[in-house]
């Protein structure tokens, strides 16, 4: 049985040509603020410093709620709405055991196939 | 573990006053329920997902008193019924209704939710996804019933080993 993390966390870091964000935990209807204000935070940053990749961590993610896959609907919205030179590719780590994440990101890599991976 | 017989109905029904936290721990704990009786880890995450969607709709729409959750497994039929009711005001009742009703009418789960994601990139909360979520994500119907103020959504499975071992 897994282990279930409470609360949700987000931590953001800077490599050479990417931007890393580590997501954990259950991203549940008290982590809709949260994921909102995390995505906007990476979205100026890879446009601030021309980041080529964002690469998402959801391995420890147990859940998330349709208010915060919003907020990844919205964030891949507008970087869609942006021009494509200014555009940067995101790259989501997942666990393929956690089965929902293989629905949920595949419904986003539907939504964005230009600038949206998935790996397991 | 007691042996479950291939036709046997299992359900069970909780009612409660659904906050976020309990939304959380109730998935938690069906999530236990489904893994234990259909033994099948993917039917057990979109009926988890369903069950949360569900109940925080119950949260953010409901207006006040009980929710009910009762959660029914025809073991024969490869059946799960998810249902939630809870009272609601008119204003998100007729809401509820018009989502529902454009959902169904609309013969393609996936072509539907991709355009309501598509309709709400500039949306603020509140949009309908979750039972969009439920529908393509869950691969579930969706229907609702009103009576009243009282208000009360099933969502059905079909798990994918059809009658469950």
């Amino acid at each position: 049985m897994r282990e279930h993390l409470d609360g949700f966390s987000s931590r953001i870091a800077r490599s050479d040509e990417a931007l890393h964000v580590l997501l954990e935990g259950d991203a549940n209807m008290s982590a809709v603020e949260d994921v909102g204000r995390t995505l906007d935070e990476v979205h100026e940053t890879a446009l601030r410093e021309n980041v080529s990749v964002v690469v998402i961590d959801v391995r420890n993610l147990e859940f998330m709620n349709s208010s915060c896959f919003k907020k990844f609907v919205s964030w891949l919205g507008h970087l869609q709405e942006l021009p494509k030179e200014t555009q940067y590719m995101i790259r989501f780590l997942s666990d393929p055991k956690m089965h929902w994440q293989r629905r949920s990101l595949h419904v986003l890599q539907c939504f964005a196939p230009d600038v949206v991976t998935v790996e397991t | 573990m007691p042996q479950l017989y291939a036709d046997e109905r299992v359900y069970f029904e909780l009612v409660f006053r659904p906050s976020v936290v309990l939304t959380t721990t109730v998935r938690r704990f069906v999530s236990d329920f489904y893994e234990r009786v259909l033994d099948d880890e993917d039917s057990t995450s979109r009926l988890a997902m369903a069950t949360q969607e569900l109940l925080e709709n119950a949260v953010k729409y409901g207006s006040h008193g009980e929710t009910v959750l009762r959660i029914e497994v025809l073991r024969s039929e490869g059946i799960v019924r998810i249902h939630t009711s809870n009272r609601s005001d008119a204003l998100n009742i007729a809401i509820l209704e018009r989502r529902i009703s454009e959902m169904r009418s609309a013969p393609d789960p996936v072509g539907f939710y991709q355009r309501l994601l598509r309709a709400t990139v500039n949306e603020p909360d509140g949009s309908g996804l979750g039972l969009a979520r439920i529908r393509c994500e869950g691969e579930m119907e969706v229907d609702l019933t009103v009576e009243g103020d009282r208000v009360a959504i099933n969502a059905i499975a079909r798990t994918h080993s059809g009658a469950p071992s």
